[in-house]
């Protein structure tokens, strides 16, 4: 059942065994565990339901429909970073690239030994669960005839330097090489939310409710007892299930008088800076999976990874330099273009709260970040030039507009350290209400439930302890998978 | 509604000709109807700082390169080299609004078919 609040005459009231706040990859993936259950089901979601008939290749048209604040969203410190979310049915899940990656068992032990989470989240029941949904949802390497020019640049320039690198790995299925992940996979190639686990649990009986801002948990004493909004009020007979998201969950909770020292702290991401390479021949970055190919030579040691992406013409053209004739000149050279963008597993804690004017993201990348980020600018710059490039644009500000030739590398390490002097965009998010074994140490026990509560739970990602360096969506799945399982279950780790 | 000065600071950054491929300008892509709707449709934060962005390439960037304000009484190379101290500026908020102004206007001039297809986008 698909209810749609915003076009409802009068109030939606129903009352459900589990009500999911956010249908994104944690309360699909709930939902989809839940309702195998048996029970009722209710999955919330602030956004409206986009079919995929609907996406179209225009990036304002989807930007407005598909995305938070129209990809306007931004943490502010020493720069303005856009903290890209989706805000539709299926949530981030529509608009990503698909890009599948176990949580490296390098991250999982510190959260073992530092956090006292390896019972909680034991990493072989991850692994279970992540075998289950790679089966799934398809996931597989993306395939030679789907990369397109642009991920062969990257498969060439890390073979030249020796560099470890790989297809990048997608819930994908038959994937056309469209380019179009960030606008909505017209095709039902992506295995995003909307197509794969909200359907299969809608199928069940879950009841997706859509254009549903879930503005409070209402709680009697310590038990969550339902969810209401503008234009709805769902009543939980089991359990409540926070999915989201690290931007928005601390403000719910709040709302709903969670008072933790720790809600809305600990704010994590992975930052990210696009690199521009030109090449002589045309590269047609539009022709090709969006992001198909990855190098994670440092991601241990650096704490980066270089990360192919295609991207439509209207996001290009604003990032290209120069105003009037000059700036048609730079996009006309669009076509030759291949970006490499740095994710970078920042060391930089920041901070989300509500204030009177919406939500309030605090993130300032540290000076560690800093010198990581250079780095990882000054090695995407090389496996351009491995691959061929003629030209880099580093899109750092106060270093030459364009490189042209690996001798000007050593520019890069001598960049500014300023924020400011970069173009960032941060997608990844994580651990504004941090699981914990102790409530003086985070927001939620290892039982998912919040500190102090008997049935409210948190199981996205602001859960995590750290971010993890890699993208994050698979994780999140496997941990809400998890968690669903354990709730369903009522057991205690 | 546009005045006539935002216009100026518009067609300056995307004029009409003055590349052999991509001769269509900011205006000849549609960009009225697109701002109707831009107003209309997007967050206001994002509205009042096109306005904003506006504002500032009007009424600061020529002083960027000692000439006086506003943009639209100096002739186009001079407006184009405004534009570009702006981009330039060692202030990093001068240098945001700039990037902002380009980002709206790129949403409608490269969804413009005829600019993909000088590109080799594929048709949808």
């Amino acid at each position: 059942m698909r209810v749609d609040v915003s076009s409802l005459d009068k109030p939606f009231s129903e009352s459900y065994d589990y009500v999911i706040v956010g249908s994104g990859a944690a309360g699909a993936t709930a939902a989809r565990e839940l309702a195998d259950t048996g029970r009722s089901v209710c999955v919330l979601e602030e956004g409206p339901a986009v079919a995929p008939s609907e996406f179209n290749d225009r990036a304002f048209d989807s930007f407005k429909r598909l995305f938070r604040d129209m990809g306007g969203q931004v943490a502010r410190g020493r720069a303005f970073i856009p903290v890209i979310q989706g805000r539709c049915l299926g949530g981030s899940t529509v608009i990503n690239s698909a890009i599948v990656w176990r949580m490296p068992g390098d991250v999982w032990e510190p959260w073992r030994n530092e956090y006292g989470l390896g019972d909680a989240l034991p990493i072989d029941e991850l692994h279970r669960n992540w075998d289950k949904i790679e089966k799934e949802l398809y996931v597989a390497e993306t395939p030679p005839e789907a990369w397109g020019r642009f991920n062969e640049l990257m498969h060439d320039g890390a073979k030249r330097l020796g560099a470890a690198a790989a297809a990048t790995r997608r819930n994908v299925k038959g994937c056309r090489g469209s380019m179009r992940c960030l606008t909505g996979c017209p095709n039902d190639a992506k295995q995003s939310m909307l197509i794969s686990y909200l359907p299969y649990a809608e199928r069940r009986g879950a009841a997706l409710v859509t254009g549903a801002k879930a503005e409070q948990v209402v709680c009697e004493g310590d038990r969550a007892v339902g969810v209401r909004g503008r234009g709805f009020h769902v009543r939980a007979r089991r359990a409540v299930l926070i999915a989201a998201s690290a931007i928005q969950t601390p403000g719910l909770l709040g709302r709903s008088g969670v008072d933790s020292v720790h809600l809305g702290e600990h704010f994590q991401g992975h930052p990210g800076c696009p690199v521009v390479g030109l090449f002589e021949r045309p590269v047609n970055m539009w022709k090709g999976a969006t992001q198909g190919y990855d190098c994670d030579h440092y991601r241990k040691e650096g704490r980066f990874k270089i990360e192919t992406i295609g991207l439509p013409p209207e996001i290009v053209f604003a990032r290209m330099a120069g105003a009037g004739a000059r700036w048609k000149a730079t996009m006309a050279e669009a076509p030759y273009a291949a970006i490499f963008a740095v994710q970078m597993r920042a060391h930089a804690h920041g901070t989300v709260k509500e204030r009177f004017f919406g939500t309030d993201i605090q993130f300032d990348p540290n000076r560690r970040d800093m010198m990581q980020m250079r780095r990882g600018v000054r090695f995407a710059a090389e496996l351009l030039f491995a691959a061929g490039a003629k030209t880099v644009l580093p899109g750092i500000f106060g270093l030459p507009e364009r490189l042209t030739s690996p001798d000007q590398l050593p520019l890069i390490e001598a960049a500014s350290d300023h924020p400011a002097s970069y173009n960032w965009i941060v997608s990844h998010l994580f651990g504004t209400a941090r699981m914990s074994r102790r409530a003086c140490d985070g927001v939620i026990g290892t039982d998912f439930a919040v500190h102090g509560t008997k049935n409210l739970f948190v199981i996205d990602s602001s859960l995590f302890p750290t971010n993890i360096g890699v993208n994050p969506q698979h994780s999140i799945m496997a941990i809400a998978m998890l968690a669903a399982q354990r709730i369903a279950a009522g057991a205690k780790p | 509604m546009l005045n006539n000065r935002q216009r100026a600071v518009l067609d300056t950054l995307l004029p009409s000709g003055g590349h052999p491929a991509l001769g269509l300008g900011l205006f000849d892509a549609g960009f009225d109807a697109f701002y109707e709707d831009f107003e209309g449709t997007a967050q206001p934060s994002m509205v009042w700082g096109f306005k904003a962005a506006l504002f500032a390439a009007s009424w600061l960037s020529p002083v960027l390169i000692l000439r006086l304000p506003p943009l639209s009484r100096l002739e186009r190379p001079d407006r184009e080299r405004a534009l570009e101290a702006l981009g330039k500026s060692r202030f990093y908020l001068l240098r945001q609004l700039l990037l902002l102004l380009k980002a709206v206007c790129a949403f409608c001039y490269g969804a413009d078919p005829r600019v993909r297809d000088a590109l080799g986008f594929p048709r949808s």
